[in-house]
């Protein structure tokens, strides 16, 4: 039953761990999207060559720096591998929560974020982690009018849509951001609500302690190197021993203390005389120095 | 003689430019007021042994932040590049108060917690001072942030107090902090009269059962389910919770002994040197004398006594539906607030006070313990929904 018991708690706590498990995200590669495309350029961005080019916006949705050398860019399902972002450019690591822009305008020369295709009759693009077989993100588009774009609503979220303003290197989402302290300001000008809501959640996080802690006394007293023991066989039934108050533990404790304190040699400036016994080793002993010589 | 009258005004000249770079050449009122401030600290800690280990050090800060100077040399905590400006980074990034939790965890023995978790639930009481804190202030004219900030002082948890407002409110940081500190070492002044106001003689020598004796097993479990049970709830207060319940563990396996020591002798110590200097420096008057701040020291004394009363009537309400035996001191529900241990030795001497043979010290460190846990999960809250 006890056995049973212990099963059931922890299979209850790998499930809990599994069930949160897919909500936590690494923050690696996986976290690029590709963010805002633009095909036809006419008076938008323009590049480092004085240029306008398609473009193609990564979000790098990590609160850490993720580098994109090595991963792949391409505009054909069938060729993944079709454009290698080169490895070991610091121009290629993206800062957390930011963006990298890379033109397709199939002129290599221009550097590494200009890519080796272009998107005049691409209507896919896919981003393919560094072994060129994982993918990590893909979209396929609409024809698009001239200096229109093609992006997440809001930076990496799952919502795509024609864009009302290009945003560049910026968030595509242009209105007025959220901001939880104005929110609550305006939804509860008392706190009233924000007592009681984390007031409720204090509560409840240490109503489960209280719980556990409650229900599973007993579930803690077990010794787990007993259960793996072999059960002695004994004709002779031992009665369990009921818990021990705080206080009569107290008092054992004090009993050894005082005891053991006893124990001393030297008290109230009385200097007495105790045996005091030396385990015989090799290593300590006198008869064997290296100055006793051999007669 | 020409040249020597010359000579008389470059050396002139060079008296004067050392002179404006002295003290006196820069000495505001702000600066005596905080001077003044700061050696009243030392004196209450050194006289009165008012919380002697953090007020000595923010005490002595709040001198060293109020030096006048002046400003590029690389001297203020403000100054990029000056040495306290490195040392305040700690502050400023969050980083001393989750150290100060390791040693608080390695030095707290959740006994009395675990063997009546009925006191657990004094400790999420007691947090009501936040948020009653938090209403004032915006009531107050404090932005939402700010409020959030101030509030925590009502946990009557320092590091916790730090965390929070470098998060959400790093202007106030200096004096969130001052104040916090300065309620936890008034704590016997402000709780008794609250306590004794809202307990009747009957209710004082209340005997609680003596707390039964705790396994081995149960104080090591403690910090594992308490991490993964709270921290599940509240993400945010991962950093403070985390390593509360690591210290914790660490002291409890009883394996990991000299970790432990560390943990709560010379790590715990280094990082309250560091953090009680650089936030009593942090305290410049150009920053720190404003009205916000008078309205943050009075914000403060608020949240202890809501916190107080929270705690005194939680006990009260819950010993309406517990049978005669079983009742709980409601002296001990001051201990709510997560000053430890000293909110506990308040309710120590205030119930000897009424029966000299009713130590209700044991009793009382259930609730100031989870008190502990119960701000860094207010705090938690209140970063995850303002931040």
């Amino acid at each position: 039953m006890r056995s049973i018991r212990i099963l059931f708690s922890l299979s209850f706590l790998a499930a809990f761990c599994l069930i949160a498990m897919p909500r936590a995200a690494a923050q690696s590669g996986n976290d690029i999207r590709i963010n805002e495309i633009l095909v036809i350029n006419d008076s938008n961005y323009i590049d480092d060559f004085g240029q306008r080019n398609a473009w193609i916006e990564l979000f790098n949705t990590a609160y850490n720096k993720v580098d994109v050398g090595g991963m792949y860019l391409t505009n054909d399902p069938n060729n993944p591998t079709k454009y290698r972002i080169p490895k070991g450019d610091p121009i290629t690591s993206i800062p957390a929560r930011n963006y990298l822009i890379f033109f397709a305008d199939n002129h290599t020369t221009r550097g590494i974020l200009h890519l080796n295709f272009d998107l005049k009759d691409s209507d896919y693009l896919a981003l393919y982690d560094m072994n060129g077989r994982t993918l990590i993100d893909e979209v396929r588009f609409p024809k698009l009018e001239v200096d229109k774009s093609y992006g997440r609503v809001t930076d990496g979220g799952s919502e795509w849509e024609v864009l009302h303003k290009t945003t560049p290197k910026s968030n595509n989402f242009t209105g007025e951001p959220r901001n939880p302290g104005l929110e609550f300001k305006e939804f509860d000008p008392f706190g009233i609500g924000m007592a009681l809501i984390a007031m409720t959640v204090v509560f409840l996080a240490l109503i489960l302690l209280y719980l556990v802690f409650k229900n599973t006394r007993s579930f803690y007293g077990i010794k787990f190197s007993d259960l793996f023991k072999q059960k002695a066989v004994s004709g002779v039934k031992v009665e369990a021993q009921p818990d021990l108050t705080g206080e009569v533990n107290a008092a054992i404790a004090l009993s050894l203390y005082l005891f053991r304190n006893e124990l001393h040699d030297n008290e109230a400036t009385v200097l007495t005389i105790k045996k005091v016994a030396r385990t015989y080793s090799p290593w300590s002993s006198k008869i064997y120095g290296l100055r006793n010589f051999h007669k | 003689m020409e040249t020597s009258s010359s000579y008389l005004s470059f050396v002139i000249e060079h008296l004067q430019q050392f002179f404006s770079y002295t003290a006196f050449a820069n000495i505001t009122i702000g600066h005596v007021i905080m001077i003044a401030i700061g050696l009243f600290f030392i004196f209450l800690a050194i006289t009165k042994e008012y919380e002697p280990l953090l007020l000595v050090p923010i005490g002595f800060g709040i001198l060293i932040g109020n030096i006048p100077f002046k400003p590029g040399f690389q001297i203020g905590v403000y100054e990029t590049g000056s040495v306290f400006n490195y040392l305040y980074f700690g502050v400023l990034q969050g980083v001393y108060p989750p150290l100060i939790f390791l040693g608080i965890g390695a030095m707290t023995d959740f006994s009395a917690l675990i063997s009546n978790p009925k006191l657990l639930l004094i400790g999420a009481a007691a947090q009501l001072g936040i948020f009653g804190a938090y209403a004032i202030a915006l009531m107050l004219g404090f932005s939402p942030t700010e409020a959030g900030a101030i509030g925590i002082i009502g946990g009557a948890d320092g590091p916790t107090a730090i965390f929070l407002s470098s998060k959400l409110a790093p202007d106030l940081l200096g004096a969130i902090a001052i104040s916090a500190y300065s309620y936890m070492a008034l704590v016997p002044v402000i709780q008794p009269p609250i306590m004794r106001l809202l307990t009747t003689d009957k209710e004082r020598v209340i005997r609680m059962k003596p707390p039964r004796a705790v396994s081995k097993n149960e104080k090591i479990m403690f910090p594992i389910i308490g991490l993964l049970l709270t921290t599940f709830i509240v993400p945010s207060a991962l950093s403070l919770l985390g390593m509360l319940f690591f210290g914790n563990l660490l002291k409890e396996s009883t394996v990991t002994k000299r970790l432990a020591d560390t943990a709560k002798g010379p790590l715990i110590d280094i990082v309250t040197i560091l953090i009680g200097l650089t936030v009593g420096a942090s305290t410049q008057a150009t920053t720190f004398l404003t009205y916000k701040s008078v309205g943050i020291f009075v914000l403060g004394a608020f949240s202890f006594v809501i916190a107080t009363f929270g705690g005194v009537m939680f006990v009260k309400i819950i010993n309406l539906f517990l049978k005669e035996g079983n009742k709980m001191n409601p002296l001990i529900g001051n201990a709510g607030v997560s000053a430890v241990p000293d909110s506990a030795r308040v309710s120590q001497f205030v119930g000897l006070e009424y029966d000299k043979t009713n130590h209700l010290l044991m009793h009382a460190m259930g609730p100031n313990v989870a008190g502990v846990i119960g701000s860094a999960v207010a705090a938690g809250i209140l970063l995850g929904f303002l931040s």
